[in-house]
């Protein structure tokens, strides 16, 4: 077997996994990085509308600053989020931006002068100040106060992924490419590696680093219907949540995104509503603006997508033979705008519902989108549970963003926690001497070859491919954008029903030459199931509504009781269900939880004198 | 994913497979059948088909959306990206190669990951600059719509089409650098970000591997499926690399004069 | 060696900018003179009154020694064309597979061009040869002698094959170079080249014309 040796290795090479191993390369050290596809191919590159960071340069985010970023990030968790984190993120963002740009990002620029722009479907005009001509500019985006995501037409994630991975290249960083982590080598204190199988050969490999990083993205792909691509399936999480140490932190906290197309749910971005795209209804009405008078389209995703559903639920969609949708209408935008700024949702509309979208309405509905849980780490991005184990980017549970994330806050999260992490990550290496006890390596290698032998040998007769379809269909039909007590019961009966079957699969492939996508599926199922049953029984558990976790049977956001994190473990394999442990989601309280200006209002105040002034502030 | 209404015709796949690891494998093509469903690509077809007939089948999909460039292989013989193929557009017999040029990994899949991080490498795609970044400065400015010009080389998404379709690098695999890689430097020599000068981009590109090396074929700019303007970018870096070395010419032929 | 490290590192091998640079070069050159070529030997088709037109340009052409001189620096532009073109063909019986196999799987409209350039090229180099050879060693050039040897049969066989390989040859080559260098862009590619197939379709056409009148000049 072979076996790799590295200061750091990086399980996920995304933006947040290529920042940190650039920061390890600038500090000196050495890194390995791990992805189950070639870097550039990371989901990070799928991102569309763009990142926030408060440079104020257009006229529309004059004023803007990280105090600013800081309150709408804070107000779009629902206060869910770390404050200290959340301000730190905020401040960084502005160098970080600028350090792409250093780095070669095509960032869209402020053109000066007059020029129109559309909000709610309205015609409005701007200009563009002669002395910010060229500087960065940027878009509205949902629950924002001032235009902040700075964006490349939409194609803001490839970019920052392929000037990150240049950055990679040019400094020498080693990728390994079609390999997947299977599991963590570990000693109950130290994380020393990872077990992983190379998706060329079918080979186990040993990867030892003195630090681990968890950089492997979000888990969208345990949900039926997901905006993300088909290898999110939360990897990272899973094996993190195997050791039975680490804990995942809120997993409930799923972000649904309002304009996954029907019925694809490819993703068309935020950056349409942004722009000015308005969402209606079967009579071709708008109805945001009767719902949230204020921020109507852009409120945030959580309220946006509530309303959509809600509206559906009354009986204002459109039917289809893919069920009810609802319609998004750029038309109004016109075909210049679409056709550079827009121009991937053009692509889109055109190759995969073969529409117009400069004279058609887009047909959208909502879709899982986003993970806010993961591998829940402190500030400097250490993970909870094992010394020399980090985690950064959708993985991780940094806690920036809390019971929502606003959209453009996780490309800059990205790149944002890669700095700061990769920076604590060098400081960790400075004269740091690691043992690798062969043995804890050994046992942990066994462990994943008994595993594939166990299923190539295997007599069991449950089918991979149903049991995850079963899996999809459980999380989307009962632990989705409204939850209730019956649904979210029944969802964790299914699950562990789920999860007994997982131990019984029959392979149909039993080749162990190279990838064998039936085993290496096989391989990963057991800990999605086990990561579903974190997210349903966290939303079953927390009997509140905050953020993008919507009880309808609790529809209050409660303060008093819930203001604290999940952190979920899954002790020993053969448990039946996570151990859920609550934390407070920080220590710093620069703003005391109130009101979010949009969506709905009903709150039960905290009563605890730490992080409350008793008279919540209303605005 | 399989849901859908059906449109009435059977759809025969004849597949390429072939295991490169398994000694028993020999190169073969599989024949499978489907019905075709309403809005069916070839995302959703190849899934079904492993779920429901084979699950040893190989092939790759990351975003199926058309942006991450990993589902590229030969359908009836042109490169495209399979996740936005419609089988609409396709006959009722479509034929599945793997992309020529890659290592194959199996079946249908091929690995574009070493080749592009080579290609990379040979370009040197990053900003060459003496300037060190400075966290306390503004971002130098730029204009709008050279950004522009700069996103619209920067859209390549390495999915490998324009190397399968291109005859020359069929026939060099190891050696041609390839249309994605000529569209790389091109980018960077409008980018003033990127200090290099054009000697230093002739040291990369201006020889057999590189422009001129390139045949002029234009599979690449028929198949790109991001519709890279590669054909013009092609031309202007060999008309660059090309009339720029004609002063080098006359200065090395004037009598006197050293060359340097 | 010192003193090839020191070139090495002043400059890069400029080699391949020339060989691709008089490739162009010399394909242009040739493409100009076959179209006067093609347009003097047409003026067969006119009698102004004084006899053939062509006539009165060959005797000009001998009177000026143009012919007797530049008959053998095209016969030698020709060569070096072809020595600087045909280091782009494949001679490894691998790179041939992989381009013919490459050519009908992808069956790809300029791929095609390319491959009937190279085919052409070869048939170009042996009769275009022998004709130069024929014409040039029994100068003066009438129009006379020249429908006599086509009269003879063989020749007009000869020349009825290598015309359109001339013509296809000349045509892609332009359009070529055009989309090469960028001089032809993308915008108007498809446009281009269905001129140039009008064009290579014209001269053959009068080419054929030619051949004709050739064949019934003393006669008629
Ligand atoms: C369609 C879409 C649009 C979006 N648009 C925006 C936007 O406009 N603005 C914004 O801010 N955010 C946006 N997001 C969110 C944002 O793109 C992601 O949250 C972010 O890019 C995640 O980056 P990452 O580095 O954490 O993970 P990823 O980019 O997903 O990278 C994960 C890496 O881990 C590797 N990996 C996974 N599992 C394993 C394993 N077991 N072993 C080895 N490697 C593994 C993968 O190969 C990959 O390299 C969007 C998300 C989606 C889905
Ligand atoms: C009078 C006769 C000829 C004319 C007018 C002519 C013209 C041209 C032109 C214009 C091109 C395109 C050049 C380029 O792409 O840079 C070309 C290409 C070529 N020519 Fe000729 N040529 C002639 C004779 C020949 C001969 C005798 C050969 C030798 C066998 C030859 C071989 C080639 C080849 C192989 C190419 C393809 C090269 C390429 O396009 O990359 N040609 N020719
Ligand atoms: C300088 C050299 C050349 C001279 C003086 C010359 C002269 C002539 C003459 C006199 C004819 C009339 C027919 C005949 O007499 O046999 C002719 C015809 C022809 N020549 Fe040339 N030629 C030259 C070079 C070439 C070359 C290089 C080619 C192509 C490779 C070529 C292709 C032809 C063809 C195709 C015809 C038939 C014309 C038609 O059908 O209109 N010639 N040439
Ligand atoms: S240039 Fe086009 S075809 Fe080539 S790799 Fe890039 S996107 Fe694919
Ligand atoms: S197909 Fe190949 S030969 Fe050149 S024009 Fe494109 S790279
Ligand atoms: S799967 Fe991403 S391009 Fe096809």
């Amino acid at each position: 077997m072979d076996t790799f040796y590295t200061d750091l290795l990086c399980v996920g090479a995304g933006l947040a996994g290529e920042r940190v191993a650039v920061a390890a390369a600038a500090g000196g050290f050495d890194s390995i990085c791990l992805s189950i596809v070639p870097p550039r191919r990371s989901h990070s590159s799928a991102a569309q509308g763009g990142m926030q960071a408060s440079l104020g340069n257009c006229c529309m985010g004059q004023g803007d600053c990280p105090d600013v970023h800081f309150a709408d990030t804070v107000k779009g968790s629902d206060w869910g989020c770390d404050q200290e984190v959340a301000r730190l993120f905020a401040e960084t963002a502005p160098i970080a931006v600028r350090e792409m740009a250093f780095w070669g990002i095509p960032w869209n620029r402020v053109v000066p002068g007059k020029s129109i722009y559309y909000k709610a479907g309205k015609q409005y005009e701007k200009v563009e100040a002669a002395e910010r001509s060229g500087a960065i500019a940027a878009r509205d985006f949902g629950g924002t106060a001032k235009w902040r995501t700075c964006y490349t037409s939409d194609g803001t994630g490839h970019t920052l992924l392929y000037t990150m991975d240049n950055e990679v290249v040019r400094l020498g960083v080693t990728v390994h490419d079609r390999v997947e982590a299977l599991a963590l080598i570990h000693d109950g204190i130290t994380c020393m590696g990872v077990v992983a199988r190379c998706l060329k050969t079918g080979k186990l490999r040993a990867y030892l680093g003195k630090a681990t990083l968890i950089a492997t993205g979000g888990y969208g792909k345990l949900y039926r219907e997901s905006t993300n691509a088909v290898i999110n399936w939360g990897d990272g999480a899973a094996v993190a949540l195997d050791t039975g140490l680490v804990p995942i932190g809120n997993p409930e906290a799923v972000q649904f995104h309002p304009t996954g197309i029907v019925p694809t749910n490819i993703l068309v971005t935020e950056g349409c509503r942004g722009d000015g795209g308005t969402l209606k209804d079967v009579n071709e009405e708008r109805f945001m603006n009767i719902y949230e008078p204020a921020k109507q389209e852009l409120a945030s995703r959580d309220v946006v997508s509530r309303w959509m559903t809600h509206h559906i639920r009354i009986g204002k969609g459109v039917p289809s033979a893919y069920g009810p949708h609802l319609w998004l209408d750029i038309r109004h935008l016109g075909a210049q705008h679409i056709k550079t700024k827009l121009r991937e949702v053009e692509e889109i509309c055109n190759e995969f519902l073969d529409r117009d979208p400069i004279t058609q309405l887009i047909p959208v509905r909502p879709a899982q989108h986003y993970s806010m849980g993961g591998v829940r780490t402190d500030k400097d991005g250490a993970a909870y549970g094992l010394k020399g184990l980090y985690a950064a980017g959708e993985a991780a549970c940094w806690d920036l963003h809390g019971f929502n994330r606003l959209g453009g806050n996780s490309l800059a999260e990205t790149i944002v926690a890669g700095r700061i992490v990769g920076e604590k990550i060098v400081e960790y290496l400075e004269g740091r001497q690691t043992e690798f006890k062969t043995s804890v390596v050994r046992q942990a290698v066994n462990r994943e070859q008994e595993r594939i032998e166990g299923l190539i040998g295997s007599t069991g007769k449950e089918n991979v491919y149903e049991l995850r379809a079963a899996m999809g269909d459980v999380l989307m039909d009962r632990v989705g954008i409204f939850r209730n007590q019956a649904d979210l019961q029944g969802a964790v009966e299914k699950l562990q029903v789920l999860y007994d079957r997982s131990k019984k699969l029959g392979l149909r492939s039993t080749s162990v030459h190279g990838a064998n996508p039936e085993l290496g599926t096989a391989l990963r199922l057991p800990g999605m199931v086990r990561l579903a049953l974190c997210i349903a029984y966290g939303a079953l558990t927390r009997t509140e509504s905050r953020g993008a976790h919507a009880r309808e049977d609790y529809p209050e956001r409660n303060d008093r009781d819930w203001l604290k994190r999940t952190l979920a473990y899954w002790k020993n394999e053969g448990d039946p269900l996570p151990v859920l442990e609550y934390e407070k989601p920080s220590t710093v309280w620069q703003m005391p939880p109130g009101e979010r200006g949009y969506g709905s209002t009903r709150i039960i105040c905290s009563e605890d004198t730490e992080i409350c002034i008793p008279k919540p502030e209303t605005n | 994913m399989s849901g859908g209404v059906t449109m009435g015709r059977t759809l025969k796949f004849n597949i390429f497979r072939f295991n490169p690891e398994d000694p028993a494998s020999a190169p073969r093509m599989d024949a499978y059948f489907l019905e075709e469903t309403e809005a069916m690509t070839l995302f959703i077809a190849l899934n079904r088909i492993r779920e429901e007939q084979d699950p040893a089948l190989m092939f790759d999909f990351m975003c199926r959306a058309g942006i991450c460039g990993s589902c590229a292989m030969m359908i009836n013989g042109r490169p495209d990206l399979a996740c936005h193929t419609k089988t609409k557009n396709l006959p009722a017999e479509i034929t599945l190669m793997p992309m020529p040029v890659f290592k194959l990994v199996g079946d249908l899949s091929v690995d574009t990951g070493t080749w592009f991080r080579a290609m990379n490498e040979k370009v040197q795609s990053w900003i060459h600059t003496a300037k060190r970044f400075d966290p306390g400065q503004e971002e130098e400015r730029m204009d709008n719509a050279l950004a522009e010009e700069i996103y619209e080389m920067e859209r390549c998404i390495e999915c490998g089409c324009c190397v399968a379709a291109c005859g020359k690098a069929n026939m060099v695999p190891e050696n041609f650098m390839g249309a994605a890689a000529f569209n790389r430097i091109a980018r960077f020599m409008i980018d003033p970000r990127d200090e290099r000068n054009n000697d230093e981009y002739f040291e990369v590109v201006g020889n057999e591997d590189g422009i001129f090396g390139c045949l002029g074929l234009l599979g690449c700019e028929d198949t790109c499926p991001k519709n890279i303007p590669l054909q013009d970018e092609l031309g202007m870096l060999r008309r660059k690399m090309g009339f720029s070395q004609v002063k080098h010419l006359f200065r090395a032929l004037l009598p006197g004069k050293k060359m340097a | 060696m010192m003193a090839d490290e020191t070139i090495s590192r002043v400059g890069p091998d400029r080699t391949e900018a020339y060989l691709d640079l008089l490739q162009m070069v010399t394909g242009v050159v040739l493409v100009a003179f076959m179209w006067a070529h093609m347009i003097l030997v047409a003026s067969v088709n006119l009698d102004l009154g004084g006899g053939r037109v062509m006539n009165v340009i060959a005797r000009f052409f001998e009177a000026t020694y143009m012919a007797q001189v530049g008959g053998p620096v095209i016969a030698a532009i020709m060569l070096a064309h072809f020595v600087f073109a045909a280091r782009k063909l494949p001679f490894r019986a691998r790179e041939q597979k992989a381009i013919w196999k490459h050519s009908l799987n992808f069956n790809h409209l300029d791929t095609w061009l390319w491959v009937i350039q190279a085919a052409t090229a070869f048939i170009i180099l042996i009769m275009g040869c022998i004709h130069m050879w024929t014409v040039l060693t029994s100068l003066p050039i009438t129009a006379a002698k020249s429908a006599r040897r086509i009269q003879g049969g063989w020749w007009l066989v000869f020349y009825l094959v290598l015309l359109p390989m001339i013509e296809l040859h000349v045509g892609i080559g332009i359009y070529r170079i055009g989309v090469k260098w960028g001089f032809i862009k993308r915008a108007h590619r498809k446009a281009l080249h269905r001129f140039e197939n009008r064009l290579t379709l014209t001269m053959i056409g009068i080419g054929v014309v030619t051949l004709f009148t050739f064949l019934v000049l003393t006669k008629a």
